[in-house]
């Protein structure tokens, strides 16, 4: 850890700067509006030459200079060996650089019994450096050690969506600060205006010239810390923005004029646009459905839990669904089938009938889009599984019990939220990057061309 | 939803075999975590250098307590009870102290709190409170003084009498000292509080008994000896390791008086058959050393050799004029020790050197094990060297090279003869998630939660 002078944190490389409003923070834009096809040549691009940027030139002339030193410029053995995660194709771009830079200094290089010293240099690493090490052996000498060290690049890769196509999935924004919710404001072919929901604020960000800005900023007041597993939802209504926390409720009135309130008021359970009714930003469009029969629906959120209480309002007849998670609604032979994913580990099942409770091999969010695709109705659950990856898989219900319709989506980590947008066709899904740490925010859409 | 992921996997090796297959949810809250441990402190303040360091130890302040600033898997410094910093040079350095954050009194954490709670940890800082900051200054530049701020002796703690106050996610509910701990968690958490409700910790138990506790249900956590790791993922038990950061190490308690001392004693390090100890003894775990520090945290530990050249050693025993008949020390509390201790003495007979193990108080040089305080290789070395009992390195500048040049210094005064670097070793029960290991070895239980508890 190095010292720096003058700048607050400035000892933490991993923190990234914003690129996006030029304000301190760490968000950083996603998609920008560009095309997926592009992002995904990209990205490819970028994985395949990891490195190709880096300029080894410096540490290889700092090296060599230190084995002359040592050796003199007298005949060479000279060996290589790569103990570090530096890629092969960059492996043999720093040998040839070494070999190079040691014959401009004058060293010719033969076989070991020609050779007046011997030298093996060992490409390795630290948690912070790569170490090049040079083991330096002359006859009748100790050998003589020489190294170097190259801060290491923070990590610039992205997981790649390799799975076709059921589900289709398309980053919306990703920062290092907890994501709870996107709202999609404006688009066109893409997003080009969002709101971003965080532990502290919200942010408004616009599309311009492929670029991310922020357009505004307003923070949520809140006396009390917040639980662990924070949890949080954006609704876009026709003019303004309501954030739902726990034990808080804050309004936008207009330019993100945000006013926060200690509440226990309820949170929407559903996505407006599943009545059939979106009352969503203009710029957005409504949904054009029709009525769903599916009426609006709140529920309770636990003020310093990760949870809805159980409680319904309006109440509705015979469901009680105990503390969970996360619900889902669809329309359903004439009637409304409820899940709900509880905090039992198990989903709860409501259709007019009895109540029953399954034991499914999902995770604990689920949410339902209204589609034009396959039976109308869709449930995307993620899966119960480690904590290094998850998925997204979308059911239907032709009879009582889910059956799959498309294969999973996977996401580069635990998924922390799972909301229906307000249009009530495609989901948000954020996720934590396991690789990264980051948050990214998806949208995840049902594509019915399979 | 696994909402807060396993940290620390650059650098640890996880082993979970046949977890349980069942609903994976976001994490419950309540129900009490049952720990057993080896060691048994008989202190809880961070700052107490009268009870040794151990990975038991760390956890336990860990819970409790939290630092300015903690080192992430990568190395690097992030904030915890600072939310900022800024250095002039490395000889002033400023730490802006995160608001809204408590004791677990009631009281509010303030610069002057922390700044009493460094000064009392570290006599010899120059340490003082400036409305929201702290400064701590000193007359030469302090490249390592974050990476020091984030281990855990320095970590803030309340000193009221003999009552003790953390900002950690659980506070102290009984401690009976050396024997068990319960903890109950802070409803006032800054981060949140945490999802268990309890923790209790039971100290003083050998590895065996531990295990036992787990099979019969009465423990969640256990500790794993090193040997024991590959038995028990085997066993399908969820297993999870470190990286290798306790150095296994020969230590003589004075320097070489003479050239012929230090010409044994060299012997005596190429005596050693580290690869087959390590295959036969340690089951397969851990890495033969030559170095201090392990070749993941300097980058170089290759270049210190581990293979035994018993040609070598005999040479050096012969051109000395001075026999070597030593007494090894080793903590008999650990099977393993005595096992290593023989095995150590078995080749030294080999190249013609007299060492007799004891679990008595005289010895020449000890068996220790030392575990490495921080991922930051110039802290894990000073404090290294103060477990084997060497003076501070005064270091001319802060390179790789001269980091290399300061531990081979070091092992050129013939004091400490490096063995092994080992993990420090979990096992939990499958229904504990969201556990992980912090990089410097300890529990990070703030974000743990049990599966069946309901809230």
């Amino acid at each position: 850890m190095s010292a720096v002078s003058g700048s607050y944190n400035l000892g933490i490389p991993n923190a990234i700067s914003n690129s996006v409003s030029g304000v301190p923070g760490t968000a950083r834009p996603a998609c920008s509006g560009m095309p997926v096809l592009v992002l995904v040549l990209v990205s490819i691009w970028i994985l395949a030459t990891p490195a190709a940027a880096v300029d080894w030139s410096v540490p290889e002339q700092q090296l060599a200079r230190k084995i002359v030193a040592v050796t003199g410029s007298g005949p060479m053995a000279l060996q290589f060996e790569n103990r570090s995660s530096i890629g092969r194709r960059d492996s043999e771009i720093i040998e040839n650089g070494l070999h190079s830079t040691l014959e401009t200094m004058g060293v010719r290089f033969s076989e070991a019994e020609h050779a007046s010293s011997s030298v093996t240099i060992t490409l390795s690493e630290n948690l912070t450096s790569y170490v090049w090490v040079a083991q330096i052996t002359k006859p009748g000498a100790e050998t003589a050690v020489a190294m170097v060290s190259i801060p290491r690049p923070a990590w610039t890769g992205s997981a790649l969506d390799s799975v076709p196509l059921s589900l289709r999935k398309t980053l919306l924004w990703s920062q290092v600060s907890p994501i709870l919710d996107v709202a999609v404001l404006e688009e066109n072919a893409t997003p080009t205006r969002i709101a971003v929901l965080d532990p502290e604020k919200i942010s408004v960000y616009r599309s311009q010239n492929g670029r991310w800005l922020e357009e505004q900023s307003a923070g949520i007041v809140h006396a009390n810390s917040w639980p662990r597993d924070l949890r949080g939802r954006l609704v876009a209504a026709r003019d303004h923005l309501e954030a739902y926390l726990p034990g808080i409720v804050c309004h936008s009135g207009g330019s993100l004029n945000l006013s926060c309130n200690e509440t226990d008021d309820p949170w929407p359970l559903l996505a407006a646009g599943l009545s059939g009714n979106a009352p969503v930003f203009a710029s957005v469009g409504s949904s054009g459905v029709a009525s769903s029969g599916i009426a609006p629906e709140q529920a309770f959120f636990s003020s310093a839990r990760n949870f809805f209480n159980g409680t319904l309002t309006p109440a509705i007849r015979n469901v009680s669904p105990g503390k969970f998670y996360s619900a889902a609604a669809i329309a359903h032979d004439k009637s409304v089938l409820w899940l709900f994913a509880g905090v039992d580990g198990q989903v709860h099942f409501f259709d007019g009938g009895p109540e029953r409770i399954v034991h499914l091999s999902w995770g604990s969010d689920v949410t339902s889009v209204r589609t034009s695709c396959g039976a109308g109705w869709q449930v995307l659950a993620d899966r119960a599984g480690d904590d290094v990856s998850d998925s997204l898989r979308a059911y239907e219900f032709p009879d009582r019990d889910p059956v799959a319709v498309s294969a999973p989506v996977d996401f580069p980590g635990p998924i922390s939220a799972l909301w229906t947008e307000a249009r009530g066709d495609t989901t948000v899904a954020v996720a934590k990057n396991t690789e990264t740490g980051s948050y990214e925010a998806y949208r995840v859409a049902v594509a019915c061309n399979q | 939803m696994k909402h807060i992921a396993w940290q620390w996997l650059a650098i640890s090796s996880v082993l979970i075999a046949a977890l349980a297959a069942s609903a994976e949810t976001r994490p419950q809250y309540g129900g009490t975590l049952h720990v057993s441990m080896l060691d048994a402190p008989l202190s809880l303040d961070p700052a107490d250098r009268a009870t040794p360091d151990s990975f038991g130890r760390r956890s336990l302040t860990e819970l409790i307590f939290e630092t300015l600033v903690s080192v992430d898997k990568s190395g690097r410094a992030t904030p915890v009870l600072a939310d900022s910093w800024q250095t002039r040079g490395g000889r002033r350095w400023q730490f802006r102290i995160r608001h809204n954050v408590w004791f677990h009194d009631g009281s509010p954490l303030t610069a002057e709190s922390v700044a009493a709670s460094l000064r009392f940890a570290n006599p010899a800082w120059n340490v003082t409170a400036d409305r929201d900051s702290v400064i701590v200054e000193s007359d030469l530049a302090e490249q390592n003084l974050l990476a020091d701020l984030a281990l855990s002796r320095n970590a803030i703690a309340k000193r009221d009498s003999d009552k003790l106050s953390g900002t950690g996610p659980f506070h102290i509910v009984d401690w009976q000292p050396g024997k068990e701990l319960a903890l109950g968690a802070e409803e006032n958490c800054w981060r949140g509080r945490p999802f268990l409700d309890g923790i209790e910790i039971e100290m003083g138990r050998g590895f065996h008994d531990q295990m036992t506790a787990l099979q019969l249900g009465k423990a969640d956590l256990i500790e794993v000896a090193p040997e024991q790791t590959r038995r028990v993922s085997q066993q399908g038990q969820v297993l999870v390791s470190s990286a290798p950061m306790e150095l296994l190490a020969l230590v003589f308690g004075q320097d070489g008086s003479s050239p012929d001392e230090k010409s044994l004693r060299e012997a005596l390090g190429w005596s050693v058959e580290r690869g087959s100890m390590r295959d036969v003894l340690l089951q397969g775990t851990g890495q033969a050393t030559g170095s201090i520090l392990p070749g993941w945290m300097s980058g170089y530990g290759f270049v210190f050799p581990t293979t035994a050249d018993l040609a070598r050693a005999r040479s050096l025993r012969d051109q000395t004029h001075v026999s070597a008949n030593w007494k090894l020390g080793y903590d008999g509390s650990d099977p393993m020790n005595r096992l290593l201790a023989e095995r150590i003495s078995l080749n030294a007979r080999d190249a013609g050197l007299s060492l007799q193990p004891t679990s008595g108080g005289n010895a020449d040089l000890r068996l220790m094990r030392i575990p490495l305080a921080s991922t930051d290789p110039w802290s894990a070395l000073q404090i290294a060297l103060a477990e084997i009992g060497l003076p501070p390195m005064e270091s001319k500048g802060h390179s790789i090279e001269d980091l290399y040049a300061a531990e081979t210094a070091v092992l050129a005064t013939g004091r400490v003869i490096p063995l092994f670097h080992l993990p420090v070793s979990y096992a939990s029960v499958s229904n504990l998630k969201n556990w992980s290991l912090r990089p410097d070895g300890s529990w990070n239980l703030g974000d743990a939660w049990l599966e069946s508890a309901r809230p």
